[in-house]
């Protein structure tokens, strides 16, 4: 097409101009929200605050207008770029071809780096009447030097419109496993949403800091930003899992891959900082704390994005390794520094007095709660990069993995769901013996239910038990709230923090005592089937009914048909991808509620020869891991809408007030 | 619910918990497959070639190349788990996946316990603390500061 041909080689020029507006754009939008925020704190007339939004804008359509140019550039086959050519490929489907382009480090910096825009852009816009508000300049100041630092990153060390050489017009396209599932459509960009988005309270928390206002107005400020950057991590992170398990061909969600743990790092925190600041909104206290807990769940994004994107771990998610390190490193220890440096200059004003009463109470599980998250972020840290201190003083290799982490979260896990069981029902300030003792006897009892369905199911091993016990327990203690939010109050009772929380809650027991079941419960064997002739394994029979074979010009997909039971062929696949020469298993699931049977096709595939070495796993409750995740998110939405709203003075469980009983 | 009764109704609870507990603990878990006994040796042993993933893990060629030698071993029924995989090992040092617990390595297992005691231990620190400061009460001249912003508050013409 002309206007295709017209076009063809300017992605790179556009591109590249486009990262240095947004360069420029930001860090004048830095200067002038800053230079606003110090007209506001003399209490002179603010004028350069109109400048803000118009910087900001400017950079978040620099970002677009990158990005766009990036797509372009690849779905053009626009092979003059050196990215093009590592990861394009004329053969690559059209929905593939446009997620190449966060298939590999620099384009990744790109999806990034607009995310990050957007978010400053929706700062701007939502703060569009308060721009001569000290606090708000400086929030979107910090954001603008935070999109600084990545535009300049791209723009430089990861440039992702460097021109390749001359003469290529195909390349190997991206990744094999990065080309066979739509997840890679959602999964990263989700995930940098969450990464990205906590950026915003941890500007507002800096511009807390600066302006010497560390009350609690920030935090109500920041308290839905907060809560979507969360959702948005936890739902990438789940997605992740789901990809995992229906690409890899290994049958898990999780495997503690340094990549993966460092999505988990922030997540921990984030999720300790969510239930303290509960605290410090409602009685003043853990500033420090809850600062700290901010500051930490940004510094880990960008930490854990140094770890596993500048070559120094080991990772099979990792990119190559690039020289982008170096920049990570510094920018992560800037924000340390800056960050030490502004708690301890507001040190005085940052002391709250008060005190919590007793820690039978919902402030005590609060901080019961966030000492498990913090000791697991610390376990999870620790693991991820002691093999590089060990290498550092001692210039030996060693692996810390999977077992090591499963052999902790395991007890860490059990006592998290322990304190679900109580946290839930605890009042404010104290509760009394005879308090808990009536609130906790229906949940008790769904413990003990959930116990005996388990046994009657044929669970054995204390770890899983407990894990159904505790499940049953914390179930039942969240659903009664749910139950009684919803009895005094109509549909109302499932929206707010405490109520949409507890539907949260609901989906991290079921994750939890899914993956519990699945880990523990898996049955796997190898089947040799020859065709027509029916083998049995753990209750069920597997007959390959033949084999199918699809060919085009990116790969050629060997399918191997077995039927489970007499019925649905199942199709498990090795696919060779031409442009690499690499073989890549494919598996096939039939999914039930009460467990999936998981088939992967093992090489070499001789279809002539009318057999198949097909492996064979049978994995209970998989399903309640995805319901489990679709209520983390949905339970994350109903959070944000504003629930009841209480008299600071009142008891919390003081009756909701006639005029807003809602009748059915 | 008098009290004798419900502590009698908890501790019928609690003793029918640690019996089901306990009798699903000690049930047999039934004979594995021998695929089962490749997956958990092969769980435990890294693959030499790959990016930190375990031999279960990984679909590279090396690692397929150590799950058929682990399978040799596991149909002939000579060796126990554990001699399987320090057969591995001696073959591919440094593969396996749990860090000792000796020497330096102990670290990354006594670490972490550490940080534990410390977190409850600074619970314990400050809420001891909470308890001595919580003792002074309000005076009534607080107790009327309170009571003023209080009607403040419920005043509907306050403000107007």
């Amino acid at each position: 097409m002309p206007a295709v041909v017209w076009a063809s080689g300017i992605a790179g020029p556009v591109g590249r101009g486009a990262l240095l507006v947004g360069v420029v754009a930001a860090a004048f939008g830095a200067l002038a929200a800053i230079t606003a925020a110090r007209e506001s704190s003399r209490g002179e007339a603010v004028r350069t605050s109109r400048l803000v939004p118009r910087f900001v804008g400017l950079a978040f359509l620099a970002s677009f207008g990158a990005i766009v140019a990036m797509e372009w550039a690849m779905v053009t086959r626009d092979f003059s770029l050196q990215y093009v050519q590592d990861h394009g490929s004329r053969s690559t489907p059209a929905l593939y071809n446009f997620t190449a382009v966060w298939s590999a480090l620099e384009g990744s910096i790109l999806l990034w780096i607009f995310a990050l825009a957007l978010s400053a852009a929706l700062v701007a816009w939502r703060y569009r009447r308060r721009l001569d508000d000290e606090l708000i300049s400086w929030a979107i100041a910090v954001i603008c030097i935070v999109l600084v630092f990545f535009f300049v990153l791209s723009f430089g060390p990861a440039n992702p419109f460097a021109a390749g050489a001359p003469g290529v017009n195909d390349g190997p396209g991206p990744n094999p496993l990065l080309q066979n599932h739509i997840l890679v459509l959602f999964h990263p960009p989700i995930l940098y949403l969450g990464y990205v988005g906590f950026t915003v309270p941890f500007a507002f928390a800096i511009a807390a800091l600066v302006t010497g206002r560390v009350g609690e107005g920030w935090l109500i400020e920041t308290r839905r930003w907060t809560l979507f950057a969360w959702g948005f991590l936890t739902v990438g992170i789940i997605l992740g899992g789901w990809w995992s398990y229906e690409v890899l061909g290994w049958s898990g969600v999780w495997a503690w891959d340094p990549v993966e743990n460092a999505s988990l790092l922030p997540w921990l925190t984030g999720t300790a900082y969510i239930h303290s600041v509960l605290v410090q909104e409602r009685r003043g206290m853990l500033r420090v704390w809850n600062l700290s807990l901010l500051l930490s769940t940004f510094s880990l994004t960008i930490l854990g994005t140094f770890l596993t994107r500048s070559g120094v771990l080991n990772s099979v998610h990792a990119f190559s390794e690039s020289d982008i390190g170096t920049y990570l490193l510094v920018f992560f220890g800037l924000v340390v520094l800056v960050s030490l440096v502004l708690i301890g200059w507001r040190g005085d004003q940052l002391r709250s007095p008060g005190s919590i009463d007793s820690p039978v109470s919902r402030e005590g599980a609060f901080l019961a709660n966030n000492v498990l998250f913090t000791v697991f972020a610390f376990v999870v840290l620790l693991g991820t990069v002691f093999p590089l201190i060990i290498e550092a003083l001692q210039d030996r290799q060693i692996s810390v993995a999977e077992p090591f982490f499963d052999r902790l979260s395991a007890p860490i896990g059990i006592a998290m769901l322990a304190l679900m069981c109580i946290a839930p029902v605890l009042p404010w300030r104290k509760a009394s013996t005879e308090l808990l003792r009536d609130r906790l006897f229906w949940p008790a009892w769904c413990g003990i239910a959930a116990l005996v369905v388990g046994l009657l199911a044929g669970a054995h091993g204390l770890a899983s038990l407990l894990a159904f016990t505790l499940g049953g327990f914390s179930g039942g203690a969240a659903l009664r709230q749910v139950v009684l939010a919803t009895r005094r109050q109509g549909w109302r009772g499932f929206v707010g923090r405490a109520n949409g929380g507890m539907i949260v809650h609901l989906g991290v027991i079921l994750i939890a005592v899914a993956l519990s079941a699945s880990n523990a419960y898996t049955r796997s064997q190898e089947l040799r089937l020859s065709e027509g002739v029916p083998a049995s394994f753990a209750g069920h029979t597997f007959e390959l009914v033949g084999f199918s074979e699809e060919k085009d010009d990116r790969s050629t997909a060997i399918k191997a048909l077995v039927s489970i039971d007499g019925g649905q062929a199942y199709a498990p696949a090795i696919t060779k991808f031409l442009n690499m020469g690499m073989n890549v298993g494919t598996p096939s699931v039939k999914t039930t509620w009460r467990y999936d049977i998981y088939l992967t096709l093992e090489p070499p595939v001789k279809k002539d020869s009318g057999e198949a070495r097909v492996k064979v796993f049978v994995k209970p409750l998989i399903m309640w891991l995805w319901i489990g995740g679709g209520l983390m998110a949905l339970g994350t939405v109903l959070a944000a809408f504003p629930g009841r709203r209480r008299r600071p003075t009142d008891p919390t469980s003081a009756p909701v007030p006639a005029h807003e009983r809602v009748t059915t | 619910m008098s009290r004798l009764k419900a502590g009698l109704t908890w501790a019928v609870m609690a003793v029918l918990t640690v019996g089901l507990l306990a009798f699903g603990a000690t049930r047999s878990s039934g004979p594995s497959t021998q695929e089962e006994r490749i997956d958990a040796i092969s769980k435990r042993l890294a693959c030499p070639t790959c990016s930190g993933e375990s031999i279960y893990v990984s679909r590279a060629s090396a690692a397929e190349s150590i799950r058929n030698e682990i399978a040799r071993q596991v149909a002939a029924g000579q060796r126990g788990d554990n001699e399987i995989v320090a057969f591995i090992e001696s073959r591919f040092p440094g593969s396996l996946l749990l860090p000792p617990t000796e020497g330096v390595d102990s670290l990354v297992w006594v670490l972490p316990v550490v940080a534990l005691v410390c977190g409850f231990g600074g619970l314990v620190v400050v809420f001891r603390r909470w308890q001595r400061e919580g003792r002074a009460r309000a005076n009534p001249d607080d107790a009327d500061i309170v009571a003023a912003a209080l009607r403040e508050h419920d005043d509907p013409t306050d403000g107007l």
